[in-house]
C-alpha cells in the first residue's frame, strides 16, 4: 500500500508545498503562533468532517489534513455507478474547499505514528507534529479469510468496496457478462463497513440486468443469517426484479471458506458455486494504518473513550469512522460525519482545558432499491455508561407499506444525502 | 462473606427497571451545536441546504422551526424520516436545534430564473400566497416559512402534498393552494427557488 516510485514522490512532495504555499492563512499562522495543533488522517466522510468542524469552532488551532490522494472517490451512491445510473466523476471530491477553509491540506502517505513523541512522519519526508492526533483509516481486508483471496486477486476478483477503481472492474465485468450468466456477491460477517451496501448493490445490478441482460441472475451469498433492512430489500427485489435475485445465507449455505479464481469457482461449506462474475466483498478490519500504529486490538478495531473517540491505547490520538469500535453505531458515511463533529468537539474542549461536552451522534442511511424506490434507515444515540447505545422509540426503518410517493421521495432523498453530505465535508 | 443485601438487591431491579422510562432531560445537558450539528449531514452546514428537496432550516423563524419539529415528534405532521429521528429529542433539545438554525443566516439557492419557466408565477403569488408570504416570499413567521431562495423540489413536495391532503399545517394553507394544478406549483416553485 505505501509503496512510493520517485515519480509519485515528487508529485506528492511538490503538491504538498504547494497544498501549504496555497493556504491563504500562512502569513496570519506565522504572524501569531496557533493555540494548538491538531492533524487529522484520512480525507474521507469522517476526517474531512472532523477538519472543517474544528477548523469552524476554533480558527486559532492549526489543522493540518493529510490525505494521501488528490481526490476523493465516495464509496456511498457507488452501487448506482454499478447500476448504470451515473458515472464515478460524479462521485468524486477535491480538496480545495477545505483549503480555502484555511485547513493544510497535505497529500501525503503516512508511514508512522509516534504516540510518545506526538509526530507522525510522510513518505515524502514531512514531519507533522501534533497536540492531539486524529485517525479516520476507513477499512482493511482480511485476505486470510478465505482461502485463495489476495490484494492481487482482487483486481480480477473485485471488492468494489473502495469506490474508484475496483468499481470500474466490477462495472465492466458485468456489462461484458452475457445474458444468462450468474453474478455472485459474497457478503462479509459483521462487522463491516456500510451494513445495507451489498443488498443495494443486488438491486442497483438486478437494475441494470432487467434492462440490458434480463436472463441473468443474482445470488448472494452471504456470511449471516440476517441483514440490515431485510424484510424491506426482499420485498423490494422480488416487486421489481421478480425471482432475479437470490439470498444464501449463512446458515443455508452462504459462508464461503475458498476461491478459485482461474475457474471463478467459490467454495461453500456445502457446496461449489461457479459464476461468470464475482463480487466478492472481503472480511474486514480497521484500516492499515491504525494496525499498525498499534491502535487496534485483537478484534481488529480500535477501542476509543466512545464520548471523545480517543483511543483507549494510545493518548491524544482519535480514531473515528469505519475504524472504531463505537456502541450502537454501524460503521457508515453518516456515522462517520457524526463521530467527527463529536470528535472535534471534544478536542476543542480539551485544547480549552474544558471537559468533554456531552455528545449527540445520529447515523441516516438511505439505499435505492429502484430508480423509484428509496428506503432508509435512522439511529439516534447517545452515551450511557460510556458507551453509545440507541435512544428507545427512535430511529429505525422505513415503513414496509409505503406508498409510491413515499418511495419516491426517499430515492429523492437518498440523492439529497449525498449532495448535502458532500457538501457539509468539501465545501 | 456479607450476603448481597435483600434491599439493595431491590433497589438495583427497580433503578434497571426504571433505566427506560428515565425523561431525557434528566440526561445530561447536550449543547445547542452538539445537536444541531448532527443535522447537517442532511440538511448542509449551518443548515444551508446543498440540494434539491432537502430544504434550506438555516436562518428560519424559531418559532415555525420549533412547531415543525415538535409536528414531526407527534406525527401531527407526517413525514418519511423526520418522524423518526425527532424520537430522539426532549422538548428542550428540540428547542435548543430550533435555536441554533433559526440564529444562522439564509442561504438563498444559486438557482437561477429560467426563461418560461414560471411566467405567470409572480401573479399566483401576488393572488394566492402574498397575503401570508409577504415581501415576495421573503417574510416569515412562526406559521408562514421564508419561501424566496428555498429549493423547488422541497417547496413542490410541500405544496402537493398540503394540496393533496397529506400534510398541511396551518389549514388555512390548503385552502390556497386547492385550486392549483401540478404546473402551477412548479411555476411557483422554481419562482420562489430563483428569489434572493
Amino acid at each position: 500500500m505505501n509503496t512510493l516510485t520517485r515519480r509519485t514522490f515528487l508529485q506528492s512532495s511538490l503538491l504538498s508545498t504547494a497544498a501549504v504555499l496555497g493556504g491563504p492563512s500562512l502569513a496570519v499562522r506565522a504572524a501569531t503562533p496557533p493555540k494548538a495543533r491538531v492533524v487529522v488522517i484520512g480525507g474521507g466522510y469522517g476526517g474531512a468532517i472532523a477538519a472543517k468542524y474544528l477548523q469552524m469552532s476554533a480558527p486559532d488551532i492549526r489543522v493540518t489534513l493529510i490525505e494521501k490522494d488528490s481526490a476523493y472517490v465516495s464509496c456511498p451512491l457507488s452501487n448506482e455507478v454499478l447500476g448504470g445510473e451515473r458515472d464515478l466523476a460524479s462521485l468524486t471530491f477535491d480538496y480545495r474547499g477545505l483549503t480555502r477553509r484555511g485547513i493544510a491540506v497535505m497529500q501525503d502517505t503516512v508511514v508512522e505514528i509516534d504516540p510518545a513523541q506526538h509526530f507522525v512522519k510522510g513518505a515524502s519526508a514531512n514531519r507533522y507534529n501534533y497536540d492531539k492526533l486524529i485517525v479516520s483509516p476507513g477499512v482493511d481486508y482480511d485476505w486470510a479469510a478465505i482461502e485463495g483471496m489476495s490484494e492481487a486477486v482482487a483486481e480480477r476478483i473485485p471488492h468494489a468496496w473502495k469506490a474508484g477503481k475496483q468499481t470500474d472492474i466490477l462495472r465492466r465485468q458485468l456489462q461484458a457478462m452475457d445474458d444468462g450468466g450468474v453474478f455472485y456477491i459474497v457478503a462479509p460477517p459483521n462487522p463491516f463497513r456500510c451494513p445495507p451496501g451489498p443488498y443495494e448493490r443486488a438491486a442497483q445490478v438486478a437494475h441494470y440486468f432487467s434492462t440490458h441482460k434480463p436472463k441473468s441472475k443474482i445470488v448472494i451469498l452471504d456470511a449471516k443469517d440476517a441483514f440490515s433492512k431485510q424484510a424491506l430489500f426482499q420485498a423490494g427485489w422480488q416487486e421489481h426484479y421478480g425471482d432475479m435475485i437470490e439470498w444464501v445465507s449463512g446458515a443455508e449455505g452462504g459462508i464461503i471458506e475458498a476461491i478459485d479464481p482461474e475457474t471463478r469457482t467459490l467454495i461453500g461449506s456445502f457446496e461449489e458455486f461457479q459464476g461468470d462474475v464475482i463480487n466478492l466483498i472481503p472480511h474486514q478490519k480497521a484500516g492499515a494504518l491504525a494496525q499498525t500504529a498499534g491502535l487496534a486490538n485483537e478484534s481488529g478495531w480500535c477501542p476509543v473513550d466512545q464520548r471523545t473517540f480517543e483511543s483507549s491505547i494510545h493518548k491524544d490520538i482519535h480514531v473515528i469512522g469505519d475504524a472504531c469500535i463505537a456502541g450502537a453505531m454501524p460503521k457508515s458515511g453518516y456515522s462517520a460525519n457524526s463521530q467527527g463533529k463529536v470528535c472535534a468537539a471534544a478536542i476543542v474542549a480539551a485544547i480549552n482545558g474544558e471537559g468533554a461536552p456531552a455528545p449527540s451522534y445520529v447515523n441516516t442511511c438511505y439505499s435505492i432499491i429502484a430508480p423509484e424506490h428509496g428506503i432508509s434507515v435512522a439511529g439516534v444515540y447517545r452515551l450511557e455508561n460510556g458507551r453509545i447505545v440507541d435512544i428507545p422509540g427512535a430511529g429505525g426503518v422505513s415503513p414496509a407499506d409505503a406508498d409510491a410517493r413515499t418511495r419516491a421521495l426517499e430515492q429523492q432523498f437518498a440523492l439529497d444525502w449525498f449532495r448535502n453530505i458532500t457538501s457539509d465535508m468539501f465545501t | 462473606m456479607p450476603r448481597p443485601s435483600w434491599s439493595r438487591a431491590l433497589c438495583v431491579g427497580l433503578l434497571i427497571g426504571m433505566l427506560p422510562t428515565l425523561p431525557i432531560h434528566a440526561q445530561e445537558i447536550r449543547s445547542e451545536s452538539m445537536l444541531a450539528n448532527t443535522c447537517a449531514g442532511c440538511h448542509g452546514t449551518l443548515g444551508a441546504s446543498a440540494g434539491e428537496v432537502m430544504p434550506t432550516i438555516g436562518g428560519m423563524d424559531k418559532g415555525y422551526l420549533l412547531a415543525v419539529l415538535t409536528d414531526y415528534k407527534t406525527g401531527r405532521r407526517p413525514s418519511t424520516i423526520m418522524g423518526r429521528i425527532m424520537q430522539g429529542y426532549g422538548d428542550q433539545e428540540i428547542s435548543a436545534i430550533a435555536s441554533f438554525y433559526a440564529a444562522q443566516p439564509w442561504v438563498s439557492t444559486d438557482r437561477v430564473a429560467v426563461a418560461n419557466q414560471f411566467a405567470e408565477a409572480p401573479a399566483l403569488h401576488e393572488r394566492y400566497c402574498e397575503s401570508c408570504h409577504q415581501d415576495g416570499g421573503r417574510s416569515q413567521d412562526k406559521e408562514s416559512p421564508r419561501m424566496a431562495g428555498q429549493w423547488a423540489g422541497y417547496l413542490q413536495y410541500a405544496m402537493q402534498a398540503c394540496r393533496d391532503g397529506e400534510r398541511c399545517h396551518p389549514r388555512k394553507m390548503r385552502n390556497r393552494v386547492a385550486d392549483l394544478s401540478d404546473a402551477e406549483i412548479a411555476a411557483l416553485a422554481h419562482f420562489y427557488e430563483s428569489q434572493k
